[in-house]
Protein backbone atom coordinates (compact mmCIF):
# COMPACT_ATOMS: atom_id res chain seq x y z
CA UNK A 1 0.00 0.00 0.00
CA UNK A 2 3.09 2.69 0.83
CA UNK A 3 4.73 1.48 -2.02
CA UNK A 4 1.60 2.09 -4.22
CA UNK A 5 1.16 5.11 -2.76
CA UNK A 6 4.74 6.29 -3.44
CA UNK A 7 5.08 5.23 -6.74
CA UNK A 8 1.31 7.32 -7.34
CA UNK A 9 3.28 9.90 -6.34
CA UNK A 10 6.09 10.10 -8.24
CA UNK A 11 3.82 9.41 -11.38
CA UNK A 12 2.08 12.72 -10.52
CA UNK A 13 5.04 14.78 -9.39
CA UNK A 14 6.54 13.14 -13.31
CA UNK A 15 3.23 14.26 -14.86
CA UNK A 16 3.25 17.69 -13.78
CA UNK A 17 6.79 18.43 -14.90
CA UNK A 18 5.86 17.23 -18.33
CA UNK A 19 2.82 19.48 -18.12
CA UNK A 20 5.27 22.24 -17.06
CA UNK A 21 8.15 21.98 -19.09
CA UNK A 22 6.12 21.25 -22.41
CA UNK A 23 6.72 23.41 -25.11
CA UNK A 24 3.19 24.30 -25.78
CA UNK A 25 1.52 26.24 -22.72
CA UNK A 26 4.29 25.26 -19.94
CA UNK A 27 6.40 27.43 -18.34
CA UNK A 28 8.58 29.59 -20.53
CA UNK A 29 12.20 29.96 -20.16
CA UNK A 30 13.99 32.55 -21.86
CA UNK A 31 13.06 34.02 -25.73
CA UNK A 32 12.20 32.00 -28.68
CA UNK A 33 11.80 32.47 -32.46
CA UNK A 34 14.06 34.99 -33.48
CA UNK A 35 14.34 37.26 -30.55
CA UNK A 36 16.93 34.75 -28.65
CA UNK A 37 19.39 35.97 -31.51
CA UNK A 38 19.65 39.43 -29.68
CA UNK A 39 20.34 38.16 -26.50
CA UNK A 40 22.17 34.93 -27.59
CA UNK A 41 24.04 35.71 -30.24
CA UNK A 42 27.42 34.10 -29.19
CA UNK A 43 25.76 30.68 -29.97
CA UNK A 44 24.30 31.94 -33.48
CA UNK A 45 28.32 32.97 -33.85
CA UNK A 46 29.83 29.61 -32.99
CA UNK A 47 27.44 28.13 -35.74
CA UNK A 48 28.38 30.59 -38.50
CA UNK A 49 32.04 30.87 -38.11
CA UNK A 50 32.95 27.70 -36.24
CA UNK A 51 34.31 26.33 -39.11
CA UNK A 52 35.96 28.80 -41.18
CA UNK A 53 37.90 30.26 -37.93
CA UNK A 54 38.74 26.84 -36.12
CA UNK A 55 38.08 24.11 -38.97
CA UNK A 56 36.41 21.19 -36.71
CA UNK A 57 33.17 20.27 -38.51
CA UNK A 58 32.14 19.17 -34.49
CA UNK A 59 31.27 22.64 -33.11
CA UNK A 60 31.61 21.05 -29.66
CA UNK A 61 35.52 20.43 -30.08
CA UNK A 62 35.90 23.89 -31.71
CA UNK A 63 34.42 25.70 -28.54
CA UNK A 64 36.35 23.20 -26.00
CA UNK A 65 39.56 23.41 -27.92
CA UNK A 66 39.44 26.52 -29.44
CA UNK A 67 37.03 29.19 -27.99
CA UNK A 68 37.37 28.01 -24.43
CA UNK A 69 40.52 26.82 -24.19
CA UNK A 70 41.61 28.34 -20.81
CA UNK A 71 38.34 25.66 -19.57
CA UNK A 72 39.58 23.19 -21.09
CA UNK A 73 43.45 23.29 -19.41
CA UNK A 74 41.58 24.03 -15.63
CA UNK A 75 39.80 20.64 -17.03
CA UNK A 76 42.97 18.92 -17.61
CA UNK A 77 44.35 20.17 -14.71
CA UNK A 78 42.02 19.31 -12.21
CA UNK A 79 42.07 15.73 -13.69
CA UNK A 80 46.22 15.38 -13.28
CA UNK A 81 45.35 16.38 -9.98
CA UNK A 82 43.10 13.83 -8.91
CA UNK A 83 45.51 11.42 -10.50
CA UNK A 84 48.52 13.05 -8.75
CA UNK A 85 46.70 12.65 -5.58
CA UNK A 86 45.11 9.10 -5.74
CA UNK A 87 48.25 8.02 -6.69
CA UNK A 88 50.06 9.94 -3.68
CA UNK A 89 47.54 8.79 -1.26
CA UNK A 90 47.77 5.34 -1.92
CA UNK A 91 50.79 4.13 -1.92
CA UNK A 92 51.93 2.34 1.21
CA UNK A 93 53.97 5.32 2.19
CA UNK A 94 53.63 3.35 6.09
CA UNK A 95 53.97 -0.08 6.60
CA UNK A 96 52.01 -1.36 9.88
CA UNK A 97 53.88 -2.73 12.33
CA UNK A 98 52.35 -6.42 12.20
CA UNK A 99 53.29 -7.14 8.28
CA UNK B 1 39.89 -17.70 -4.31
CA UNK B 2 41.36 -16.73 -7.40
CA UNK B 3 42.31 -13.75 -8.68
CA UNK B 4 40.34 -13.66 -12.20
CA UNK B 5 36.70 -14.16 -12.52
CA UNK B 6 36.33 -17.09 -14.16
CA UNK B 7 36.98 -18.60 -17.80
CA UNK B 8 33.70 -17.09 -19.14
CA UNK B 9 34.36 -13.60 -18.49
CA UNK B 10 37.85 -14.30 -19.36
CA UNK B 11 36.80 -15.01 -22.87
CA UNK B 12 34.26 -12.22 -23.07
CA UNK B 13 36.95 -9.94 -22.06
CA UNK B 14 39.41 -11.04 -24.61
CA UNK B 15 37.21 -11.01 -27.51
CA UNK B 16 35.87 -7.79 -26.09
CA UNK B 17 38.62 -5.70 -25.47
CA UNK B 18 40.05 -5.11 -28.87
CA UNK B 19 36.82 -3.90 -29.77
CA UNK B 20 36.65 -1.58 -27.34
CA UNK B 21 39.70 -0.10 -27.60
CA UNK B 22 38.85 0.07 -31.49
CA UNK B 23 35.99 2.52 -30.91
CA UNK B 24 37.77 4.46 -27.94
CA UNK B 25 40.83 5.48 -30.77
CA UNK B 26 38.00 6.21 -33.26
CA UNK B 27 36.06 8.51 -31.39
CA UNK B 28 39.92 9.98 -30.39
CA UNK B 29 40.91 10.37 -34.09
CA UNK B 30 37.27 11.75 -35.17
CA UNK B 31 36.93 14.18 -32.65
CA UNK B 32 36.91 17.06 -34.85
CA UNK B 33 34.39 15.34 -37.21
CA UNK B 34 32.02 13.67 -34.88
CA UNK B 35 30.36 13.23 -32.10
CA UNK B 36 32.94 12.42 -29.22
CA UNK B 37 36.93 13.78 -28.47
CA UNK B 38 39.22 13.20 -26.49
CA UNK B 39 37.96 12.93 -22.95
CA UNK B 40 35.14 10.52 -24.05
CA UNK B 41 37.65 8.20 -26.25
CA UNK B 42 39.74 8.37 -23.74
CA UNK B 43 37.36 7.02 -21.12
CA UNK B 44 36.09 3.98 -23.80
CA UNK B 45 39.68 3.07 -23.87
CA UNK B 46 40.28 3.26 -20.33
CA UNK B 47 37.04 1.15 -19.81
CA UNK B 48 38.78 -1.61 -22.03
CA UNK B 49 41.84 -1.38 -19.59
CA UNK B 50 39.80 -1.48 -16.71
CA UNK B 51 37.73 -4.41 -18.36
CA UNK B 52 41.19 -6.32 -18.47
CA UNK B 53 42.01 -5.46 -14.81
CA UNK B 54 38.88 -6.84 -13.52
CA UNK B 55 38.72 -9.82 -15.70
CA UNK B 56 42.45 -11.19 -15.75
CA UNK B 57 43.01 -9.98 -12.22
CA UNK B 58 46.05 -7.94 -10.77
CA UNK B 59 48.50 -10.76 -11.53
CA UNK B 60 48.55 -10.80 -15.02
CA UNK B 61 47.25 -7.07 -15.41
CA UNK B 62 50.79 -6.32 -13.46
CA UNK B 63 52.73 -7.68 -16.49
CA UNK B 64 51.12 -5.69 -18.96
CA UNK B 65 50.85 -2.50 -17.54
CA UNK B 66 53.83 -0.64 -16.21
CA UNK B 67 52.44 2.08 -13.90
CA UNK B 68 55.92 4.24 -13.99
CA UNK B 69 55.53 4.37 -18.06
CA UNK B 70 51.29 5.32 -17.17
CA UNK B 71 51.99 7.85 -15.11
CA UNK B 72 55.02 9.59 -17.18
CA UNK B 73 52.66 9.40 -20.20
CA UNK B 74 49.57 11.11 -18.27
CA UNK B 75 52.26 14.45 -18.25
CA UNK B 76 53.00 13.95 -21.50
CA UNK B 77 49.42 13.89 -23.23
CA UNK B 78 48.98 17.72 -20.95
CA UNK B 79 52.65 18.56 -22.29
CA UNK B 80 51.39 17.97 -25.97
CA UNK B 81 47.78 19.40 -25.21
CA UNK B 82 50.44 22.77 -24.00
CA UNK B 83 52.34 22.51 -26.87
CA UNK B 84 50.02 22.69 -29.13
CA UNK B 85 47.98 25.65 -27.51
CA UNK B 86 51.19 27.38 -27.89
CA UNK B 87 52.00 26.81 -31.54
CA UNK B 88 50.19 30.15 -32.37
CA UNK B 89 51.69 32.18 -29.66
CA UNK B 90 52.30 34.81 -32.15
CA UNK B 91 48.60 36.11 -32.32
CA UNK B 92 47.42 34.66 -28.97
CA UNK B 93 46.86 31.63 -26.72
CA UNK B 94 44.77 28.64 -28.23
CA UNK B 95 45.09 30.49 -31.74
CA UNK B 96 44.61 27.78 -34.34
CA UNK B 97 47.51 28.91 -36.24
CA UNK B 98 47.84 25.19 -38.28
CA UNK B 99 44.64 25.74 -39.74
CA UNK B 100 45.27 28.87 -41.02
CA UNK B 101 48.40 28.78 -42.55
CA UNK B 102 50.16 25.77 -41.03
CA UNK B 103 52.18 23.27 -43.14
CA UNK B 104 50.40 19.75 -42.23
CA UNK B 105 46.41 19.56 -41.54
CA UNK B 106 45.19 22.18 -43.14
CA UNK B 107 42.75 20.11 -45.15
CA UNK B 108 39.05 20.33 -46.38
CA UNK B 109 36.63 20.66 -43.76
CA UNK B 110 35.48 17.54 -43.18
CA UNK B 111 38.42 15.32 -43.62
CA UNK B 112 40.53 13.31 -41.07
CA UNK B 113 43.88 15.25 -41.78
CA UNK B 114 41.78 19.11 -41.05
CA UNK B 115 41.23 21.34 -38.50
CA UNK B 116 44.95 22.19 -37.45
CA UNK B 117 45.71 21.47 -33.95
CA UNK B 118 42.20 19.67 -33.01
CA UNK B 119 43.31 16.38 -33.80
CA UNK B 120 46.41 16.58 -32.00
CA UNK B 121 44.71 17.84 -29.23
CA UNK B 122 42.47 15.03 -29.26
CA UNK B 123 45.86 12.68 -29.47
CA UNK B 124 47.25 14.58 -26.27
CA UNK B 125 43.80 14.82 -24.31
CA UNK B 126 42.75 11.02 -25.17
CA UNK B 127 46.43 9.63 -23.77
CA UNK B 128 46.35 12.08 -20.64
CA UNK B 129 42.33 10.86 -19.59
CA UNK B 130 43.35 7.14 -20.84
CA UNK B 131 46.37 6.64 -18.89
CA UNK B 132 45.66 8.58 -16.00
CA UNK B 133 42.24 6.74 -15.72
CA UNK B 134 44.12 3.47 -16.25
CA UNK B 135 46.92 4.26 -13.49
CA UNK B 136 44.36 5.38 -11.08
CA UNK B 137 42.10 2.46 -10.92
CA UNK B 138 45.05 0.42 -11.16
CA UNK B 139 46.28 1.90 -7.58
CA UNK B 140 43.35 1.42 -6.41
CA UNK B 141 43.43 -2.29 -6.73
CA UNK B 142 47.42 -2.48 -6.25
CA UNK B 143 47.65 -0.81 -3.00
CA UNK B 144 44.99 -2.23 -1.25
CA UNK B 145 44.73 -2.25 2.54
CA UNK B 146 42.19 -4.83 3.51
CA UNK B 147 43.38 -8.58 3.75
CA UNK B 148 42.40 -11.62 1.81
Amino acid sequence: MKRALAFLSLLVIFAGLLVALSPKYGIKFGFGGEDWLKYRYTDDYYIKHGIEEVGGTNIVTDIVFDYRGYDTLGEATVLFTAIAGAVALLRPWRREENE
Amino acid sequence: MSEDMGVIVRTNARVLVPFIGIFGAYVVMHGHLTPGGGFQGGATIAGAGILFLVAFGIKAAKEKINKNLYSALEGVGGLIFLGAAMLGLSVAFFYNTLWHNGPLFNGKPGTLLSAGFLPIMNLGVGLKVFTGLVSAVFMLSLFRRWKE
